[in-house]
């Protein structure tokens, strides 16, 4: 068993911010987010990076206790093909949407590196920016996505406490807590150029869960400095599973991670989903977040199916169930009441290199996944 | 024990000692006693047969638990630092040696280029490099990437005695910085040495507030005490402080409608 | 070393320049030495230098023509016409 990492005990800047995070905190939620929404506006402006997910396959090999992808789920299970593919992208940019993250379970045989890559190098044909929240890869699998035209992933922690991260990844790959530590680190040196932390709030005691995810983001930032990074507040939410959050975080303590993570890492891009609901979001748009996703989907082929009639015998759960489920058209609307500019395109492909332009091998690549029909 | 590491080397005083500008050599070995300083620069200098008590290498070595630090000050180019650590390293011993090229002889502001380049070339034939820059976030990081052991922003323009006027820049070098960040010129008084260890600055390189100073031993004392004392109210943690002004329209009031 | 001498051959006493140049006056040469012109009797060593000019060496950094010479080679590191030598020392610096 590989030891922790000494960063894990980096007190660095930790004194600052888990006296802005403690519920029994003397700063006031208030205070906090006043100055929360000055530094946001000075460093970013009034803007809004949106993005949308787009489920390529809900195959899973992990039993995370807390996923309705878990692979003990009977949720009917099946990948999109490249056809299938093209239609969800088409679907999407007909909603503006030209940044988009690429989700998968855990590796599969169904739905392996192989098969993730040639996603990639479809949505890169279509999209200004493709990330990928996937499975755990190597340095050269990372290098071959990159090479692909994906930009950037998510890996989430869920939880920095090793004794509940284990207890609730019961088997898979997911169990081996120190591999996923390591996995940013391993896609920045594969040459990913930004990636997406975070962790599942309320399976663990959130302000030391909030705390690590601080260190993990100040030690890559140290180490891999010309990352670019994110940090995301995902909430559990009910799920399929069934599963009840052990330390359910309310409003007030969400909005006070939201407003001491912008105080203490100023030029993180932080991030909030549309699990939360408008009302909520709405609120923090001002208040520190910088980057939105807009009009998700959780499930497989969500954005271009059919809305009236239902296919499948058993109804196809989402990983997680929408809160905000406003139409994009509508959500811009409301970020342009508070004076806030959503932005659609905040990439160019070109800065990709080489690969980001014309790229033969990339092409064959996109072409080489069948089609469903 | 908290101790300052510079490559393999490890010092408990974290008062580094320039050693111009003293009135003689006599007040400046006084002034390096009283500061308690175990890293000392010195500079290389043409050998003068009128002037032989200019040479310092004879006083300093002879003083217990002093290590030297050459500078490179004189050189314009990285060649020339280069080759001025190679001598210097020849007649110190010190595998230390500050990188300092100021092709400007008006303001002596450090050039990033040649800095950059002297220090990549010096940290691959193993010298411990400790390069002088200006407050730069990326060329701090370029330097830790090159193998430096330390960078040596500059408080503000040597000599100047404009304390921290970089200390935005310096607390991002510091924010992001792997290896000990090292203010040094432009201080002026011991309160600005202990605001650069409150800030979690590693050392201080201090050289004209002490030389000239009224009275350099007493300030080279005031110095150390400054420094430590910074030093120590960075280990125990600043209490922070208390959020600033209210909205006067609420901005979480949303929360209650949820 | 009894007297100090000065580095300027034409000073020595005249004990002390017989002896070393006895049959060589005609042949002295002329180096240059931390960028002046320095006359030397011929077939000096860098130590012979370094004591001419009353310097023990141990705190002098020597180079000739741009190379170190180390302080075991400067007993048999001659010194020839032209030779660009500097002598470096620590002095006061930041």
């Amino acid at each position: 068993m590989r030891a922790v990492p000494e960063w894990l005990a980096d007190d660095r800047g930790t004194a600052a911010l888990g006296a802005m995070l403690s519920p029994t905190s003397s700063h006031s939620l208030e205070a906090l987010a006043a100055e929360s929404r000055a530094m946001t506006l000075r460093r970013f402006g009034r803007t809004m990076t949106l993005y949308a997910p787009l489920y390529l396959s809900n195959y899973c090999s992990s039993g995370c206790a807390y996923c309705g992808f878990a692979s003990d789920r009977k949720t009917p299970r099946h990948r999109l093909e490249a056809d299938e593919i093209r239609r969800e992208l088409a679907a999407m940019k007909k909603l503006g949407i030209s940044d988009i993250l690429l989700l998968t379970g855990e590796r599969t045989a169904a739905a392996d590196f192989d098969y993730l890559q040639r996603g990639v190098a479809i949505a890169a044909e279509e999209m200004q920016r493709v990330s990928v929240e996937a499975f755990p890869m190597s340095v050269s699998e990372y290098k071959a996505l990159a090479d692909c035209g994906c930009t950037g992933i998510t890996i989430y922690q869920e939880t920095y406490n090793q004794e509940r991260y284990e207890a609730l990844h019961r088997w898979g790959p997911k169990k081996d807590f120190i591999d996923r530590l390591e996995t940013p680190a391993r896609a920045l040196d594969g040459g990913i150029k930004t990636v997406g932390l975070g962790v599942l709030l309320g399976l663990s005691d959130p302000v030391e869960d909030a705390l690590n995810l601080y260190r993990h983001v100040r030690h890559l930032g140290r180490t891999w400095w010309r990352a670019g990074m994110s940090v995301s507040f995902p909430r559990m939410r009910p799920q399929t599973g069934g599963y009840e959050p052990t330390f359910p975080v309310d409003n007030q303590l969400l909005a006070r991670f939201i407003v001491a993570f912008r105080i203490a890492l100023p030029d993180t891009e932080l991030v909030l989903s549309t699990r939360e609901s408008a009302t909520f979001r709405d609120g923090m748009a001002g208040l520190g977040i910088t980057r939105m996703s807009v009009e998700s989907k959780t499930t497989v082929g969500g954005y271009s199916e059919n809305k009236e009639g239902d296919e499948c015998e058993e109804k196809e759960r989402g990983q997680f169930e929408i809160s905000d489920d406003r139409t994009t058209k509508e959500f811009c609307a409301a970020l342009r009441r508070q004076n806030i500019e959503p932005i659609f395109k905040n990439w160019e492909p070109a800065y990709n290199g080489p690969s980001g332009t014309i790229n033969p091998e990339r092409k064959a690549k996109a072409d080489t996944l069948p089609n469903k029909s | 024990m908290d101790v300052l590491q510079l490559g393999s080397y490890t010092f408990s005083s974290r008062l580094i000692l320039g050693t111009g500008k003293f009135s003689n050599s006599k007040v400046m070995l006084d002034a390096v006693r009283a500061s308690g300083a175990q890293l000392v620069t010195v500079a290389l200098r043409r050998f003068n047969r009128e002037q032989l008590e200019d040479d310092l290498f004879g006083p300093l070595s002879a003083m217990e638990g002093i290590t030297l630090m050459p500078n490179t000050s004189g050189a314009s180019t990285a060649a020339e630092a280069v080759r001025a650590a190679h001598i210097a390293r020849e007649l110190s011993g010190s595998p230390f040696i500050k990188v300092e090229i100021h092709p400007n002889p008006q303001h002596l502001m450090p050039d990033p280029i040649e800095t950059y380049e002297a220090s990549r070339i010096l940290a691959k034939e193993g010298f411990l490099v400790m390069p002088y820059i200006a407050a730069d976030p990326v060329l701090a990081k370029r330097l830790e990437e090159v193998g430096c052991v330390s960078v040596m922003p500059l408080g503000s323009a040597i000599g100047s005695g404009q304390g921290l006027a970089t200390s935005e820049m310096l607390s991002i070098i510091i924010r992001e910085s792997g290896i000990p960040v090292i203010v040094d010129a432009g201080l002026r008084s011991p309160s600005e040495a202990a605001h650069a260890m409150e800030m979690g600055c590693e050392a201080v390189l201090v050289n004209s507030a002490i030389a000239v100073a009224g009275d350099p031993q007493e300030m080279a004392e005031a110095f150390a005490e400054a420094v430590a004392a910074g030093r120590k109210a960075f280990r125990a943690g600043l209490m922070q402080k208390s959020g600033s002004a209210v909205a006067t329209s609420p901005l979480t009031s949303f929360l209650g409608t949820l | 070393m009894v007297n100090r001498v000065c580095g300027d051959v034409s000073r020595l006493a005249p004990a002390e320049y017989n002896k070393r140049n006895n049959e060589k006056m005609a042949q002295i040469i002329t180096i240059e030495l931390n960028g002046e012109q320095q006359p030397l009797p011929p077939d000096s060593s860098v130590s012979d230098l370094l004591s001419i000019l009353g310097s023990d060496g141990k705190s002098v950094a020597v180079l000739v023509n741009d190379r170190i010479i180390r302080p075991e080679n400067r007993f048999s590191h001659p010194i020839q016409e032209g030779d660009r030598v500097e002598l470096l020392i620590f002095a006061g610096g930041g």
